[in-house]
């Protein structure tokens, strides 16, 4: 029987695992802390910033081309590859909305005992919004602290600024 | 989110983010301070508290989490890593990522203090292929790094035809606990 080749994966880098090593969200974490640390809150905006235009330029290339689905499926497979992620992505006209239930990242930083970055959860807005810009998407949190719902959109849709009050302090 | 199924890309990325505006010294601090003395304290409370079997316990684990393809041998006086397919440097080999101009020393860079901490030092060589060797022992154990085969057996990375080639070069390390005492070229053992 021939082999049926796989689809090209939504995502722009993979690996030969389908998930990854969750032992990871720790360097994750102490890399904002020293981040944090010597270059002060502005710089770890900074470096959020432009880890989402530099590293992470092929999903805004994707997004380009592919608008709110190439959105839509980016963060499903994204998810799916998130070790014990609950994560509800949904399609709509307009927008693409993630429930987030479960944060791989805050639960398995808590169950582990690590002290959380107070600001960790702003780096899903600064990161997102970051590869959103060069494709003409926006994106809005609320919540965070281990559940929060993400809304991505055209340039343009949203009415209010995304206002960081509204993304929860992590512990 | 920043997710951890790409980890090896944007940590790769984040070396030479801060090389570029810290120089060397805050990439070496960054390995220390950030993964040394944060993410991996449980690496440190295996291996500080239970010595070789603390390092059976850790990469056990850890390499099974992430994937790859290796041998460990362990012994009394000694343990030792044979790594045939580096599931991080495998990653970036895969995706054609490369921004840092060494990522293979990040490992010398948290591990080498660590066994400092712990009293072992570290026999290392690396070939930027995804493959490497590792070899622990006490610091007064005074007796140089294996020849090839004499302690993993055919396991031994460095016995693959693959292992230098005309385009690879390897970088060595002897008794080492530091990233930078990394042996002049011609020093290495060219296995």
């Amino acid at each position: 029987m021939p082999e049926t080749a796989s689809p090209p994966s939504p995502l722009p880098y993979t690996d030969t695992k389908p998930v990854g090593a969750a032992d990871f969200y720790t360097a994750v974490n102490a890399t904002f802390r020293f981040i944090e640390k010597e270059f002060g809150n502005e710089g770890l905006k900074r470096y959020w910033t432009e880890l989402g235009r530099g590293y992470y330029a092929p999903v805004t290339q994707r997004w380009r081309e592919g608008g709110l689905p190439a959105v839509a499926a980016h963060w499903k497979a994204f998810f799916a590859a998130e070790p014990e992620a609950e994560v509800v992505v949904t399609e709509h006209a307009n927008e693409v909305v993630l429930e987030v239930w479960r944060c791989p990242a805050i639960r398995y930083l808590r169950e582990h005992g690590r002290e959380i970055l107070p600001c960790f959860c702003q780096h899903c807005s600064f990161v997102s919004s970051a590869m959103g810009e060069g494709a003409g998407v926006e994106t809005r949190i609320r919540g965070g602290n281990g559940s929060c719902e993400q809304r991505f959109a055209k340039t343009g849709h949203f009415d209010q600024p995304q206002r960081l009050e509204d993304i929860a302090t992590a512990s | 989110m920043i997710g951890i199924y790409d980890f090896c890309g944007h940590y790769e990325w984040t070396f030479q983010w801060l090389q570029e505006r810290g120089g060397h010294g805050l990439v070496r601090r960054y390995w220390h301070e950030a993964i040394h003395e944060d993410a991996q304290i449980h690496a440190n409370e295996l291996i500080i508290g239970k010595g070789f079997a603390g390092m059976e316990e850790y990469w056990d684990h850890t390499l099974g989490e992430e994937g790859g393809v290796w041998d460990v041998t362990a012994r009394e006086d000694a343990f030792r890593i044979d790594m045939h397919h580096c599931p991080s440097k495998g990653f970036l080999i895969h995706n054609g990522l490369q921004q840092y101009p060494d990522y293979c020393d990040h490992c010398l860079g948290w591990i080498g203090p660590l066994m400092k901490k712990a009293g072992f030092v570290v026999n290392h060589e690396h070939n930027h292929c995804g493959q490497c060797w590792w070899e622990m022992k006490r610091v007064d154990d005074l007796s140089p790094a294996s020849v090839p085969g004499e302690l993993s057996g055919e396991a031994d990375v460095r016995l693959h035809p693959d292992w230098q080639t005309a385009d690879t070069h390897l970088d060595s390390y002897e008794r080492a606990t530091d990233p930078d005492d990394k042996l002049p070229p011609a020093a290495g053992s060219g296995h």
